[in-house]
């Protein structure tokens, strides 16, 4: 059978199938607004910013195996770089998009050379403390962030190189959200069959041979985990506009779990699992929540199930070609 | 293949997520946004059922425009991320006419600026902030409960005739904690000069201890203490602050929301005597037919008595109504015009919904909490209420500048 | 003085009730090797099924301190043959991630069964009303909680030093294998500590209920606290979980006082300090 570079990450078997259904999702993303009903787009728009959180998450866990538990501290820490700079300078949207990316990665740095020495469930917990740090210091610092308020009541401004459009506008924000993301997935995607990114797989199944190959390690788990943070940090630049507010639970805990969950429902070691992941997570989300408040009990109960049955996730299911290891 | 066959399934994932549209006498319909869970959840249950208790009447009486009307109800769980998302999915989804709502001063602030796009009118009916009638105002967001500026003016002069020299506050670290000091210092001062104000305290909103911050309080040994802990984190509050020993000091204590009978029924006995406590309306204050009648139907189809959430959603309700029937029509635009200058005859009294700023010209409540074995729970004796004329800044101390 | 012995007092109370809570956690770890996401689901668990015994049984409080744990304790039994037996031996996010899921379930079926409001309950009459030392004054439920603390340590740690059952865990804990050859039945010792861990955590739930809010956050906030408890500590440890809490507790009773700005991030701040220093904690043996 015939494999191309695009189709183990989709999780298929399939070279041309991959492409062609890549295409049907671009067209059916791009006529989005066009065929859907109005409230759609926001749906879409929370899917695909996301998915881009999830995927740079999983940059650190499908690849490199670490299970960091303190990832909204980017997400986070972007979403508020954009807010206050709406506030208070308001810059074209894309340096707003590009400072909030940067100054998640170099938080990424920081909290990242610490905590890549650690292995495993200590490298959780030492994620999940430096998350709740940089949440606290959000939380606390009231004059600056707004505290528990958060900061709200910013304009959104143009984009910026002249291009037309009222970011205002869901739809026109929507699009724009589609083709950061579009290109963001597509620059992963090259990390993750880069040489950089064949050394990230080979350190998740043994590290200690990488080692002794003469990698260097830690340096890469912080590379890794620099562009996690940076990817992350673009992804929280696109939702604080979209939700028209940052608040402190953008960095809380509870937010790092979402995308651990997206990736592990729809498959951690397929590149669109993320994605994917995100999608079925927000979509049942509105599904279920029409009918009750209490949704997170059948997400608990998949996820249960998903954890003892289906370790690869539901892109797993598809997948003739698993590998030994999950 | 997979890729399609997925976003095969998410388009008809979206489909199911349309909502079934009612073909024929379309009813007209209200979005409400209120607390529902958490420390706070029976401030949104009891505007649950003022809402219900309106509705009831208001279609027993043929509707609005001849057309039934109709809530649907969202829980803002008091974050403002979660009240945007409710009020677009109130908007866009279940196609709602007016909105109303929001409990919490943070969320009335995050939501606020984001209201003019969803274009509909929000009616808030209890979050007090200032800004919302003040430097956020814009023309579809009113509000017909007491704000900050109206109650700490009612506390001011409550503080005055008590005489105090030195004053601190416990207050949640929010918007609503911080303001209402600020507009209680500012009030206060050029009415007391010799007034001293203490080191303020913030205790985290939703906190669980606060009994450091009680033990500091007594310690610092204030003459009087405006606590703007509310919900239940004032339950919480008064429990540990019993057991601490904090009522029998000797300084003035002021609760600037615990007549909330929200409050009032969950602390029971353990609501100590003799305390000050202001609340946004008194179900037993006024003997008018109009608020003798609205308690008595409360009463009788829940089994307790009014709150000042159920009134003010209650009377939000009727404000709601009697915007539609002076605009006569359904247009949001329309119905946000015809708000401004409404006259509203509820329960607490009635008020009018000021053009300037689109605050409704509502009475502050203070009283006593005092024992009475007619009721369940603690009553308000004396009872004083401040007209809404003495304690309502003029428009232009506000910094609302609405668009002409 | 006074607000020395409050703060003092304070600190304690708050130290030994997360030490309860912390302890079955830690336990938990050490032998089964599993980081129980859930863990202060159960401990909101034991906090509203004491609400629910005490307001709609009737029993008194004193019952309630025994049904309720032994309760939780049978559910846990059930989720650990369900759930967590297919996971040994796996990679140890799995155990992270399945608790969590449980977590997810543990949460929301609390709201569907309770409601998502809180609730009230109130210490029993004789231990209701206050007690002056040196001029603080201090409820009577609080040293209560002090003592009882105190009591279930000491009898958790003869538990494991002295009796035969204690030993045979702290004998799995060390080495799987080498029990496992020695005739030791692993699995049912493995179903018995998990609910042991899960009592425990109930009954600290119970005990905490006439002092805490009763609501559906409960567990949230708990099991952070808890974490860090461990880390500091040392995963596994129980004295470690001990010498964890109180310095936990201290930071909370007199950090609340008198550096408010800082308390809050002192507790992550202390975690990362030893992870990064020391990673299997203060009283950890060396991984």
């Amino acid at each position: 059978m015939a494999t191309s570079g695009l189709a183990r990450p989709l999780g298929l078997t399939r070279g041309a199938a991959a492409l062609a259904g890549l295409a049907a999702a671009a067209i059916a993303l791009l006529a989005l607004p066009y065929v859907a009903p109005y409230f759609v787009i926001f749906v879409a728009t929370e899917i695909l910013i996301m998915g881009l959180f999830a995927t740079s998450f999983n940059l650190l866990f499908g690849f490199t195996g670490l299970l960091s538990f303190g990832h909204a501290a980017y997400f986070g820490t972007g979403a508020y770089i954009a807010a206050l700079l709406l506030r208070d300078l308001q810059p074209d949207f894309v340096w707003v998009l590009l400072a909030a990316g940067l100054g998640a990665g170099l938080l990424a740095f920081v909290i990242g050379a610490l905590c890549v020495r650690l292995n495993e469930v200590y490298f959780a917990m030492l994620t999940l403390a430096f998350g709740m740090m940089v949440y606290v210091v959000f939380h606390q610092w009231r004059s600056m962030t707004g505290g528990t308020d958060g900061v709200a009541g910013f304009p959104i401004t143009a984009l910026g190189f002249g291009v037309h459009g009222q970011l205002g506008n869901p739809v026109h924000y929507y699009y724009l959200v589609l083709v950061v993301v579009a290109a963001s997935l597509f620059a992963l995607y090259r990390i993750t069959v880069s040489p950089f990114g064949l050394i990230l797989r080979a350190m998740r199944e043994n590290t200690e041979r990488v080692a002794f190959a003469g990698v260097p390690v830690y340096r890469y788990r912080l590379y890794a985990f620099v562009l996690a943070g940076a990817f992350a940090g673009l992804a929280g630049a696109l939702f604080s506009p979209f939700n028209r507010i940052a608040v402190p639970e953008m960095v809380h805990w509870t937010q790092s779990a979402e995308p651990v969950l997206m990736a592990i429902l729809g498959g951690a070691s397929y590149f669109f699992g993320p994605l994917f992941g995100a999608a079925v997570f927000l979509t049942l989300e509105r599904w279920i929540t029409s009918y009750t408040t209490e949704w997170m009990i059948y997400l608990g109960i998949i996820l249960l199930l998903l954890v003892i049955f289906l370790p690869r996730g539901i892109l797993g299911l598809f997948d003739r070609h698993k590998e030994d290891a999950p | 293949m997979r890729r399609l066959i997925k976003s095969v399934c998410s388009v008809v994932f979206a489909a199911l997520l349309l909502p079934a549209s009612a073909f024929g006498a379309e009813p007209i319909r209200i979005g409400a946004i209120y607390i529902m869970s958490g420390p706070f959840a029976t401030y949104g249950q009891f505007a649950r059922d003022g809402i219900e208790l309106a509705l009831e009447e208001i279609n027993g009486q043929g509707g609005v425009l001849g057309r039934k009307l109709e809530y649907l109800i969202e829980d803002s769980a008091g974050k403002a991320d979660v009240a945007i998302q409710a009020a677009r999915k109130l908007v866009y989804q279940e196609k709602v006419d007016v909105l109303m709502g929001i409990d919490s001063s943070g969320v009335a602030n995050g939501l606020t600026p984001v209201v003019p796009e969803l274009q509909r009118p929000l009616l808030i009916t209890h979050a007090a902030t200032p800004d919302v009638t003040g430097k956020l105002c814009n023309k579809w967001v009113f509000r017909n409960s007491v704000n900050i500026n109206q109650h700490m003016k009612a506390a001011a002069l409550l503080a005055k005739d008590l005489g105090n020299k030195r004053w601190t506050t416990i207050g949640p670290d929010y918007a609503f904690g911080h303001q209402s000091w600020e507009f209680f210092q500012k009030y206060l001062k050029p009415m007391q000069s010799d007034v001293e104000f203490m080191e303020p305290m913030f205790p985290r909103f939703g906190s669980e201890d606060f009994t450091p911050f009680i033990t500091r309080t007594i310690s610092a040994k204030p003459d009087g203490v405006l606590i703007s802990v509310w919900g239940g984190d004032l339950v919480n509050f008064v429990r540990q602050a019993n057991n601490l020993g904090f009522f029998d000091q000797g300084f003035d204590v002021l609760f600037t929301l615990g007549g909330a009978t929200e409050v009032l029924t969950a602390l029971g006995d353990q609501m100590p005597e003799g305390i000050w406590v202001g609340t946004r309306y008194w179900f037993l204050a006024k003997d008018t037919p109009r608020n003798k009648k609205f308690v008595e139907a409360y009463h009788k189809r829940y089994g307790k008595y009014p709150s000042y959430n159920a009134q003010n959603a209650y009377s939000g309700v009727y404000t709601i109504k009697g915007a539609i029937e002076k605009a006569g029509t359904t247009d949001p635009a329309k119905i946000a015009a015809a708000m401004e200058n409404l006259t509203v005859d509820a329960p607490t009294g009635t008020y009018t919904v000021r053009a300037e700023d689109h605050q409704a010209l509502v009475d502050g409540y203070w009283g006593v909490t005092k024992a009475d074995s007619s009721y369940p729970i603690r009553i308000l004796d004396p009872v004083r209420v401040f007209p809404a004329k003495q304690i309502t800044p003029p428009p232009a101390e506000n910094g609302c500048k609405l668009a002409g | 003085m006074a607000a020395f012995i409050a703060a003092l007092l304070n600190s304690l109370e708050f130290g030994l009730l997360l030490f309860l809570i912390a302890s079955g956690l830690t336990i938990v770890f050490g032998v089964l090797g599993i980081l129980n996401f859930a863990h202060g689901a159960l401990y909101m668990l034991g906090a509203y099924f004491g609400y629910s015994v005490l307001h709609y049984v009737d029993l008194p409080f004193w019952a309630a301190v025994i049904v309720v744990p032994l309760a939780v304790a049978a559910l846990a039994v059930v989720i650990e043959r369900l759930t967590l037996r297919p996971i040994y031996g796996r990679h140890p996010t799995f155990g992270l991630l399945l608790t969590f899921a449980l977590l997810l379930i543990l949460d929301d079926a609390v709201r569907l069964i309770w409601g998502a409001g809180y609730h009230i309950v109130d210490p029993p009459s004789l231990l209701k009303g206050t007690v002056s030392i040196l001029g603080a004054v201090y409820p009577r439920y609080g040293f209560f909680i002090i003592v009882a603390a105190v009591a279930i340590g000491v009898a958790i740690w003869l538990l494991f030093t002295r009796t035969r059952v204690g030993k045979t865990v702290r004998a799995a804990a060390i080495d799987r294998e080498t029990a496992e050859a020695l005739g030791i039945n692993v699995t049912a010792l493995f179903t018995l500590v998990f609910a042991f861990g899960a009592g425990l955590a109930a009954l600290a739930g119970v005990l905490a209920a006439p002092i805490r809010a009763i609501g559906p956050s409960m567990g949230e906030r708990i099991i952070i606290e808890s974490f860090i408890v461990v880390v500091i500590g040392g995963l596994g440890s129980f004295p470690g979980a001990l010498v964890g809490a109180l310095i936990l507790g201290a930071i909370h009773g007199f950090g609340g006082r008198w550096l408010p700005e800082l308390n809050l991030i002192l507790p992550f701040l202390g975690m990362a300090v030893v992870l990064l220093w020391r990673p299997q904690g203060l009283l950890g043996r060396s991984a």
